[in-house]
């Protein structure tokens, strides 16, 4: 019998990406990278999860792309936190608190 | 409004991905029927978390499936028979991972965002 | 209480479920919308009302979707970290591949380490297997090889276990066995060749007729002899080889009917050998028939051919020694002046080719096997160490579902990717160590040009590879997988489940690595002293500053003495007048060049022995001063001058060796006694008198104690000439040689040299197979030890880093530094002592299996073991050193707190 997976981030990966790039912009593996290390090596994002958040959340309107020079002289697309990002960010961010919270309740017996 | 949807994508993950994790710790101490768990999980997250019955039955039926835990139909004195979920010792070893799975996870986040559980 | 049974079962109707099931569902799915409803109620609102509400949960979401998933079969959810199931095993084996890459750039320092470990591991392997393959396992390039024999007569009363046949011995067995298809001689023959370019001398043999047959092997140009040409006069046909061919002769097909110059005489060239056809040695260039005479036919009293047979199908070798035993018993009473002590002994020819060298190979196959083992150790450890970090991410993706067997995976991905990359660059190691190898490899090993990396040692390589991937593989990641998470995650940030049992099983990782490089290490030093040893024998004459080289007169010029006389006294008086020279001498053969000419002499005033017992004395033929510019010690009497010429003017004389004057007269002044060679009633020879006694002189190899040696005077023997001249000089030998060279041509244009070398040269050359053996098990000895301190030192570290937090708490309960250091180094030397001392009690077994390859030192030498624990636990000291500096330095308040 398969086992079931449950998606690692728990729907979080919008958050972390929103997150990864709460101060500087960066370009997609970055993302992953700054995500991993964010977290200490413990959550790994593969590229087949990110690249369809990052234009989900770019046609949101919370990320925006533009075209840059990476560190080996690369063209790279580069993406940067907008305005309405940085307000999902933190209402995701509340959104988290809350749910967590909640979880916990459960957890601990009310 | 595009916010709103954005965060019920978070809300629906996060939920569906702790589900497991708050069922079985529901069943862990006494055996419980569907709608007991159901509104034990509303009421402990005060109206934060809710599953309808499209959620919980599936749920349940698949954690019984895996023998984590295992439905009885049971008749108590002078009502119908109902069927108590509890938690089998497989599922024990589950509740434990998981709970720890979820702290760590958890933690990892909360070391992303900087945002801290009490 | 209304009905909601009806609504949910509408709902289920494309489910298809078995009725009870679907019954069951219903059932409990009916009773949560009753509670529902009566929850509603009593919150105040209507029947209706509460109806509605608890419809409207069940219209809310879909329940036939996710029932059918669970009812059916379990669907996957997307993830983040790879897929489960079988579902695509192929693209799961390339995310872990890529996976596994990129872990290891993540780390490239802990990668290096364990690729270069892994790759000195294989490639020395790799090497060796190339070598053993090459020479010990490939089958000899004839016909059949292992029908192929060699016949020696068997003379060990004699001193002689495996002698060289003569003649009419040879003869006779060929006539009289059944169990050979066919029997051939070969005798060493050199010509010089003349009349086109420069005079050179050619090493070649001559051989019966239908040698190439037996060997299976047939010319590429031309064709093999005749039988006829194998008689005196219609035998001056030669074979050359395909080098030869190429070089002299422009590879020039022409070259078949056409007569090339050999000896001053002409030989018709009648066929050429393929090019790699190398017989008997790589040197021989040319052969001919061996058209023996019937005066040498009927030769049974001097041996020195080589007797090659093809064994006939279903006869065993046991049959066909017990056929030739049989025949040489009947010789032994046939002819018991000659045969009496003499047997035949068989032997494959290709034992014959790699005898020698089996031993050693076989100790380099072990040593390399052990190398190997240490670099898997080393690695075994370095992942041990980094699955114990990785406990967190491991702990996670468990809870979080991961399967096991994926994670394992995983892991195993990861170390085969490591001994993947080890394997090709050893693979590339062992192919650049191979071609320096084969320029040291001491040259009468057949086939050693041939050594190459071929399919078989590839295979070997890849199945190395993957098979150490596996193994120290397997154990860090069924170690990972395994624990008790709820321990793990207990002791946060700590290494809780790497913990005691995985520091016990690193710490049994190094005892092993310290007591097999320990052997190895022993193993090597054994072989150092025992080569010291070697070249410390004295070889009874001073080698510095002498030149040497090969002048063989050929008959048809030189048909007698007399005239043979002339040529070196001319050559002498020479060479001696050029600037630098301080004396020049001629002899039959120089000392560890060749195995040496022997006769058997009678002693006056000793009874006749029985034939077997007749004396055998080395003998050199030699001119006046050879002594003096060999640098031979004369320990009495006087050494030949230009006065003793030739018999009829001057009386017989003879010196002695050593050795032969205190066996033939033991406490005896051997002076002014008389030898004659051959048996007393022989009137060719005349008794000689022994005018002088000089040092022994190793003749064989420096290992083998010397034997009855004599020398005499050119001037008046002539069963053997001289055929090699030493020069003594101040100044750097070869540098004399072109000179010498053409002062030969001066004298005769036609007479080529060979073998020009240095006399130390030659001596070093003797012991080439012992230096070989030697270097190579220091280099791996050497190996080991660097791998085996890298693992310590790894251990240490790590132990170290672990510590930390236990450390702290010492110093902040008042250890001092040094305490610490103390203690460190303590851990350490602990598991190195233990090491050792298994080291010790398994050296003892093993050194036993080289003690054939030793010389001159016990294969227990208690020095050796002694230097070599000492060494071993000092590098050992070393490398627990840095870590130990780095534990002092531990901040007790950082590690408590950190914790």
């Amino acid at each position: 019998m398969a086992k079931e997976k449950p998606d690692l981030v728990y729907g979080t990966l919008d958050m972390l990406i929103l997150k990864a790039l709460q101060h500087d912009p960066r370009h997609g593996l970055a993302i992953a990278d700054r995500i991993q290390q964010m977290s200490k090596d413990i959550l790994h994002v593969e590229q087949g999860s990110l690249y369809p958040a990052l234009y989900r959340l770019e046609a949101q309107g919370w990320i925006k792309a533009e075209w840059g020079v990476s560190d080996n002289n690369r063209k790279a697309r580069y993406y940067k936190l907008t305005a309405a990002g940085r307000k999902q960010l933190s209402a995701e961010e509340e959104h988290w608190l809350r749910i967590t919270k909640g979880i916990d309740l459960v957890l601990a017996g009310g | 409004m595009a916010i709103a949807h954005m965060a019920s994508m978070l809300d629906r993950e996060l939920k569906k991905g702790s589900a497991e994790l708050l069922i079985l710790s529901l069943v862990q101490d006494r055996p419980r029927h569907g709608y007991d768990i159901g509104q034990l999980i509303e009421l402990r997250s005060r109206g934060t978390l809710r599953f309808n019955i499209a959620s919980l039955y599936p749920l349940l039926y698949r954690l019984e499936k895996r023998g984590w835990i295992r439905g009885r139909w049971v008749e108590k004195a002078g009502q119908r028979r109902r069927r108590y979920y509890r938690l089998t010792s497989a599922g024990k070893k589950i509740l434990a991972a998981q709970r720890d799975g979820w702290r760590e996870f958890v933690e990892a986040i909360s070391l992303i965002t900087g945002i801290q559980h009490a | 209480m209304p009905d909601f049974k009806e609504e949910i079962r509408k709902r289920l109707v494309a489910l298809n479920l078995a009725p009870t099931r679907e019954n069951e569902i219903v059932e409990e799915l009916s009773q949560h919308l009753e509670d529902h409803y009566e929850q509603s109620l009593r919150t105040g609102v209507s029947g209706d009302e509460a109806y509605d509400a608890a419809l409207n949960e069940l219209r809310a979401s879909d329940l036939s979707g996710p029932l059918k998933q669970i009812e059916r079969r379990v669907q996957q959810e997307p993830v983040v970290i790879g897929r489960d199931g079988n579902a695509n095993l192929l693209s799961d084996l390339w995310q872990d591949l890529r996976y596994g890459l990129r872990m290891l750039a993540k780390n490239p320092g802990f990668a290096a380490v364990a690729v270069i470990a892994l790759a000195l591991g294989i490639g020395a392997n790799s090497a060796i297997f190339s070598v053993v393959n090459t020479v010990l396992l490939r089958p000899l390039p004839y016909k059949n090889p292992e029908r192929l024999v060699m016949v020696w007569e068997e003379n060990s009363k004699q001193g002689f276990p495996r002698d060289t046949p003569s003649p009419a011995n040879f003869i006779d067995w060929r006539d009289q066995n059944h169990v050979f298809e066919s029997m051939a001689a070969i005798v060493e023959a050199s010509f010089n060749l003349t009349g086109a370019g420069d005079p050179e001398r050619i090493d070649g043999h001559g051989v019966s007729a239908g040698l190439f047959s037996l060997l299976g092997v047939e010319p590429q140009l031309g064709r093999a002899f005749r039988s006829e040409e194998d008689k005196p006069g219609g035998s001056h046909v030669v074979i050359i080889s395909y080098g030869l061919w190429q070089r002299r002769f422009g590879s020039d097909p022409g070259i078949i009917g056409n007569p090339i110059n050999l000896n001053g005489k002409s030989f018709i060239v009648v066929g050429v050998m393929p090019r790699t056809f190398q017989f008997p040695t790589r040197k021989d260039q040319l052969w001919v028939p061996l058209a023996f005479d019937a005066k040498e036919a009927g030769q049974r009293g001097s041996h020195y051919l080589e007797v090659i047979a093809r064994i006939k199908p279903g006869v065993t070798l046991q049959q066909a020694q017990a056929e030739m035993t049989t025949i040489a018993t009947r010789l032994q009473q046939q002819y018991p002046e000659t045969n009496t002590s003499i047997g035949a002994v068989v032997t494959p020819l290709h034992e014959q080719v790699v005898g020698d060298i089996k031993p050693a190979l076989l100790v380099l196959l072990g040593a390399v096997a052990f190398v190997l083992l240490i670099a898997c150790a080393n690695v075994a450890n370095l992942l041990l160490a980094r699955a114990a970090v990785r406990q967190k991410e491991i702990a996670l993706r468990l809870a979080l579902g991961a399967g096991r067997a994926r994670l394992i995976r995983q892991f195993l991905t990861e170390s085969v990717l490591l001994a993947a990359l080890g394997g090709g660059i050893g693979l590339l190691l062992a192919v650049v160590g191979l071609s320096v190898l084969k320029r040291f490899i001491p040259p009468n090993i057949s086939q050693a040009q041939a050594i190459t990396i071929d399919a078989k040692v590839l295979i070997f390589t890849v199945l190395v590879s993957i098979l150490t991937g596996l193994i120290f593989g397997l154990a860090p990641a069924t170690h990972a997988a395994n624990f008790n998470l709820n321990d793990t995650l207990k002791e946060s940030g700590r290494d809780s489940a790497a913990g005691s049992r995985g520091n016990r099983i690193r710490g049994l990782l190094v005892i092993s690595e310290v007591a097999v490089s320990f052997i190895l290490l022993i193993g090597a030093g054994l072989l150092i002293n025992s080569f010291l040893h070697l070249r410390n024998v004295d070889p009874g004459f001073r080698a510095e500053r002498a030149l040497t080289m090969k002048i063989v007169l050929p008959e048809p010029r030189y048909a007698d003495k007399e005239q043979r006389g002339v040529f070196y006294r001319e050559l002498i008086r020479r060479v001696e007048t050029l600037p630098g020279v301080s004396s020049a001498a001629v002899a039959t053969n120089l000392p560890l060049t060749e195995s040496g000419n022997s006769v058997g002499v009678s002693i006056e005033g000793h009874a006749d022995p029985a034939p077997d017992r007749v004396p055998i004395v080395i003998t050199r033929i030699i001119s006046p001063r050879y002594f003096e510019t060999m640098g031979i010690p004369l320990l009495k009497g006087r050494a030949f001058t230009e006065e003793d010429k030739s018999e009829s003017e001057s009386p017989s004389v003879i010196v002695v060796s050593e050795t032969t004057a205190r066996s033939f007269w033991p406490g005896e002044d051997a002076l002014g006694k008389h030898i004659k060679v051959g048996s007393p009633s022989n009137n060719d020879n005349k008794w000689l008198t022994v005018i002088g006694v000089v040092k022994d002189v190793r003749q064989f190899e420096l290992v083998v104690e010397p034997k009855p040696q004599m020398y005499l005077p050119f001037t008046q023997a002539n069963f053997f000439e001289p055929r090699a001249l030493v020069v003594k000089t101040n100044l750097e030998p070869l540098s004399l040689a072109a000179t010498v060279r053409k002062t030969v041509w001066e004298i005769d244009k036609d007479q080529p040299v060979s073998d020009i070398a240095s006399m130390e040269h030659i001596v070093s050359e003797s012991v080439a197979r012992q230096r070989f053996s030697m270097l190579l098990l220091g280099i791996f000895a050497g190996l080991a030890l660097v791998l085996a301190a890298v693992g310590i030192y790894g251990v240490m570290s790590y132990s170290v880093a672990q510590r930390t937090h236990e450390i702290g708490i010492r110093m902040a309960l008042g250890a001092q530094k040094k305490d610490v250091l103390k203690l460190t180094i303590g851990q350490g030397l602990k598991l190195v002592l233990i090491g050792v001392a298994i080291g010790l009690g398994a050296a003892f077994i093993l050194t036993r299996v080289i003690a054939s390859l030793l010389f001159g030192v016990s294969a227990t030498d208690p020095i050796t073991f002694v230097a070599i624990s000492l060494v071993l636990i000092g590098v050992a000291m070393l490398a627990s050193l840095i870590p130990a500096l780095r534990a002092m330095k531990v901040d007790p308040m950082f590690a408590l707190r950190y914790q």
